[in-house]
């Protein structure tokens, strides 16, 4: 059985009362039972006391017989009605009863002859009998009872002598009585329910006296005083009773006012302290009779005026504290966390009011340069430009959140394409009228704006409004584009622009379906020697038996932001090339990695899987986009990582706008890749051509592998072999083929077997 | 003594010499009966031979006073007939003197015993406290009258008549009549016809005797002590006188008749 933690007062009282009900029943039983115990011995002595009653009241009455047989028997007229009984009827109707001898008329006599034969026939209502019961002795006492009609007679012969010396037996005498009369005429009945007695005779049957108690019945008179106790007993017991209820009744109430109703007043109000709810005028308007109580109370008073006034403080120190944390410390605007608050409460709000919603992304373009040229303190300041600037152009209701580094996001309600794109509008506009000039910033800070708009009746849709307004900004951020993208309208053109539906329809199925990215290998030959150093794995799709090239399907992955599944995909497919052993043992391979991909744990949990071909091929990879990098250090540290196990590390593309010279002095390179903008650069006679020849030897100086990419003339392939450059990549040398084609005999490649001495990969 | 009627009496045995004393109790009663027992044993313890008898008044062995309302169905001639009997039974145990000795209602009785023919053994007569039959307010010879026209006539029913010291006394006519014959008259003749001599103590202070009843008998010069202050029953210091009137007047009575 488990107890319960706590108990209710009341039930205390409860419990105490039905207790002492208990205790009260369980005494009064214990009473009832006690002195059940002595009225059945009192019933027992009463049956004793009426049967020694009824007893003794029978034998009275015999003996009575018997001396008034006796006294008749001694009686000189008796004695003279048997010698002359000329006037016995007077003798015996009158003068018997005159003389005393008999002491009422209830009781009568006869006397009969030694025969047994009446003196005189006795002519009364109730006949003597007409003769003696046959059997009897004349010299002895017999006594006998016999049921007569309605009365039970008792009948007592006795014999009459003429001497003392009873030797001359003169006749008989008997007495007739009443029998039931007599005996319970008798004034000494006390005990014997005198209406109860009866005695058992069948017309006409008689009965020895001395058989008499055997055929007598009766019943013991109730004791009044025993009756008198129980009554005053039961009274008392059922007064206690009463009284114990009332007692506890009141006992109840008093108790309930003095004791239970305070402390549940106590109780109320820690209780309202503990969820915070302070009543006005605490535990002031009920004073308790109880001292101790009345103490508690006011203590608990004291102690709220207190716990209130520091309620107070706590309350405006959280708000505080919740305002600061769902604040930006840098710009002023709301942090991530009051954007996830918000947004949560934002998209369940809307659904109950359907009405049109807009996500705006903004994002500072070339933001992480300008950190780097004008340093974070100047950074700091651009960002808390912006910031104002955005604030200043949203609507009054509208927050702009700061969702980390220089991306800022809002979300608009009650609104239109048409004005969300007006807004944005008005935030460009505002931006550009803010002065950077100041902070010594001479180039123009722009943002990039992405918007998503869900229409009312789209509103289930509404949780991809932050992806879609993504992939409007990243449309929005690609060279040569308006700033500002509406998502579905701008970025669907732009895909459209780009690539066909089919070929959009072709990536994903790749994305999804094993094998479909088919891998062909474009050699790269090693200088001066001309031989194939290694490979650099170029990815196509293969959809419905056409190869789908780059070109179709890149577009695509940059507006889908969809870089780090591709590359995925890609390596997946490099991982099954690599274990079919088709590739040329010793034979290494170069992979290209976007710049997001390379932040990602599963790009990285794969690559570190690949190393594992790094003893048959050396690999490499071709970091492009950099300009994308946002997260320098962590590059950092996952290339660093990668070395460890033998990848080596190219930057792609030098010379583009996508790969500053920082990143080539931040990030542990090892082969650098001069775009074929700057290979074409080399051929031209002019200063540009000095320029990056000068540049190319510098960097094969400090220990860059340069690779030159796009050769398509010899003109060029002269002049990059002058320049020292390691590796040459082109049309002019060889053209991506397939993996099978790799393997099979005869191919160019294939017969251009790499000198791992020089590899760029050793 | 009457056949089927037992009776009793006490016989206390004493000088032979000496003449025996029948003594007899009065109206109703028995020989246990103060005066007569208390003079009974003066005169045994004076050397005389005394019988004292009950009277059966016809009921068998009687041992108690009869009550006056008892069914009397005796009479003066039965009482006088007992007496004789046990008269007879004296001189059968060798008594040949006998004094009669009454008191009162048994002095009449012995009285009408010598008025019959008394027998010769019997030498002397005292009665003391002599009494006649009184009926009360009753004229007695029309109630003799009443009960011999009664007797005359079979009727046999009991007549309640005032009787001594009765005032119910329920008795037959015929007995009754044979106590109511017996009046101042008769008694006072039947002590002068005595035949033999007579000897009466009577109290002064005896209320129950008529008016002139003493003086009647002095009268007549009936030998006679009057006992100064005693009353009907001689109780008290009077017994005494009794017994020494009665053992004076026996001492003049000798064995042998003198008629």
């Amino acid at each position: 059985m488990k107890w319960p933690d706590s108990i209710h007062i009341r039930h205390i009282a409860l419990a105490f009362i039905t207790g002492l009900m208990v205790l009260v029943s369980l005494i009064g039983g214990f009473a009832a039972y006690q002195t059940r115990a002595v009225t059945q011995n009192l019933e027992l002595q009463n049956q004793n006391a009426a049967r020694s009653e009824l007893t003794a009241a029978v034998q009275r009455l015999l003996s009575q017989t018997e001396e008034q047989a006796v006294d008749l028997a001694n009686w000189d007229e008796t004695r003279q009605q048997l010698v002359l009984p000329e006037y016995y009827p007077y003798w015996r109707n009158q003068r018997i009863y005159e003389s005393g001898m008999l002491p009422s008329r209830f009781v009568r006599a006869a006397l009969y002859t030694q025969a047994g034969t009446p003196l005189e026939p006795d002519p009364g209502n109730k006949p003597m009998p007409a003769s003696l019961p046959a059997g009897i002795s004349p010299h002895q006492p017999f006594s006998w009872l016999s049921s007569e009609t309605g009365t039970i007679a008792l009948y007592h012969s006795f014999p009459v002598y003429s001497d003392e010396q009873r030797q001359i037996l003169l006749g008989l005498g008997l007495i007739r009585l009443d029998f039931m009369h007599a005996l319970l005429r008798q004034q000494t009945l006390h005990f014997i329910d005198v209406s109860s007695v009866s005695l058992e005779l069948k017309p006409g049957e008689q009965l020895l006296a001395s058989e008499l108690f055997s055929r007598l019945s009766y019943r013991a008179r109730p004791d009044p005083d025993q009756l008198r106790f129980q009554s005053i007993l039961s009274r008392t017991l059922l007064a206690l009773f009463v009284l114990l209820a009332a007692a506890s009744l009141l006992g109840f109430v008093v108790y309930n006012r003095l004791l239970v109703r305070p402390l549940g007043r106590l109780s109320q109000d820690i209780d309202d302290m503990q969820h915070g709810h302070f009543t006005p005028k605490p535990a002031r308007s009920h004073p308790m009779r109880i001292s101790e109580l009345e103490n508690i109370r006011r203590s608990l008073y004291e102690y709220q005026l207190q716990l209130r006034v520091l309620h107070g403080s706590l309350e405006n120190q959280n708000r505080e504290f919740h305002s600061q944390a769902r604040q930006d410390a840098l710009t002023g605007c709301h942090n991530r966390r009051a954007y996830e608050e918000d947004w949560q409460r934002f998209r369940e709000d809307v659904k109950t009011v359907p009405q049109g919603v807009a996500f705006l992304l903004f994002d500072c373009d070339r933001f992480k340069a300008i950190n780097d040229t004008y340093g974070h303190a100047k950074g700091d300041r651009v960002l808390t430009i912006i910031s104002d600037a955005l604030v200043m152009a949203l609507r009054a209701n509208d927050r702009l959140y700061r969702l980390g580094g220089d991306e800022f996001a809002t979300f608009l309600s009650r609104t239109t394409p048409a004005q969300a794109k007006q807004i944005a509008q008005r935030c460009q506009s505002l931006l550009d009228a803010a002065n950077f000039n100041d902070l010594g910033i001479s180039e123009p800070v722009g943002i990039s704006i992405g918007i998503a708009f869900c229409a009312p009746e789209e509103l289930e849709h509404i949780d991809e409004l932050p992806k879609q307004a993504d992939i409007a900004m990243y449309t929005a951020k690609q060279p040569g584009r308006n700033r500002v993208a509406l998502y579905g309208d701008d970025t669907e053109r732009a895909s459209q622009t780009l690539v066909a539906s089919r070929e959009t329809s072709a990536l994903f199925q790749a994305l999804s379906t094993p094998g479909m990215i088919e891998l062909h290998y474009q050699p790269i030959f090693s200088l001066p020697e001309y031989t194939v150093g290694y490979y650099e794995v170029l990815a196509r799709i293969r959809y419905h038996g056409d190869l789908i090239m780059p070109d179709a399907f890149l577009p695509v992955i940059g507006s889908r932001r969809l870089e780090t599944q591709f590359d995925l995909a890609v390596l997946r497919q490099v991982d099954a090339d690599l274990s079919s052993g088709q590739l040329p043992a010793g034979c290494g391979i170069s992979i290209n990695l976007s710049a997001q991909s390379l932040s990602s744990p599963e790009i990285a949990s794969l690559l570190l899987e690949l190393s594992r071909h790094n003893a048959n091929h050396p690999l490499m990879l071709e970091i492009t986009e950099t300009s994308l990098i946002t997260q320098i250090n962590e590059v950092n540290t996952y290339l660093e990582l990668l070395r460890t196990v033998n990848y080596r590390i190219a930057m792609d593309d030098f010379g583009t706008g996508y790969s500053p010279l920082r990143y080539l002095v931040d990030l542990p390179v090892d082969v650098v890749k001069f775009d074929i903008s700057l290979v074409n650069k080399l051929v031209e006679d002019n200063r540009a051509g000095r320029v990056v020849a000068d540049f190319a030897r510098l960097m094969t100086d400090v220990g860059y592998s340069l690779v030159a990419e796009g050769v398509e003339t010899e003109t060029a392939l002269r002049k990059i072999e002058s320049l020292g450059f390691a590796h040459v990549q082109g049309y002019l040398l060889g053209r991506p083929v397939p993996l099978a084609q790799l393997a099979a005999p005869g191919t160019a490649a294939a017969s251009a077997m790499p000198d791992a001495n020089d590899s760029v990969l050793a | 003594m009457r056949p089927g009627i037992p009776a009793s009496a006490e016989y206390r045995v004493g000088d032979r010499s000496k003449p025996a004393v029948l003594m007899l109790h009065g109206f109703l009663q028995t020989r246990e009966f103060s005066t007569v027992a208390t003079l009974a044993r003066g005169l045994h313890d004076a050397g005389y031979t005394v019988l004292s008898p009950t009277l059966s008044l016809n009921i068998p062995g009687r041992m108690q006073s009869l009550a006056c309302e008892a069914v009397h169905k005796h009479s003066l001639n039965d009482d006088v007939a007992e007496i004789g009997r046990w008269i007879h039974w004296l001189k059968s145990h060798g008594h040949p003197a006998i004094v009669l000795v009454g008191h009162s209602f048994g002095s009449l009785e012995l009285l009408a015993y010598l008025s019959e023919k008394p027998d010769a053994a019997v030498k002397g007569y005292i009665g003391a406290s002599l009494i006649e039959v009184q009926i009360g307010p009753v004229d007695r010879v029309t109630l003799i009258a009443q009960l011999e026209n009664r007797v005359r006539n079979k009727q046999r029913a009991l007549v309640n008549q005032t009787l001594s010291f009765c005032t119910k006394y329920p008795s037959t006519p015929e007995g009754l009549l044979s106590y109511v014959r017996w009046d101042q008259a008769r008694v006072l003749a039947s002590l002068k016809q005595s035949p033999v001599s007579v000897r009466l103590i009577m109290g002064d202070a005896d209320t129950r005797l008529g008016g002139g009843w003493i003086k009647a008998l002095q009268h007549v010069k009936t030998p006679m002590t009057v006992v100064k202050g005693a009353n009907h029953f001689m109780d008290g210091t009077h017994e005494f006188d009794l017994l020494e009137h009665t053992l004076n007047y026996l001492k003049t009575i000798q064995q042998g008749p003198s008629r």
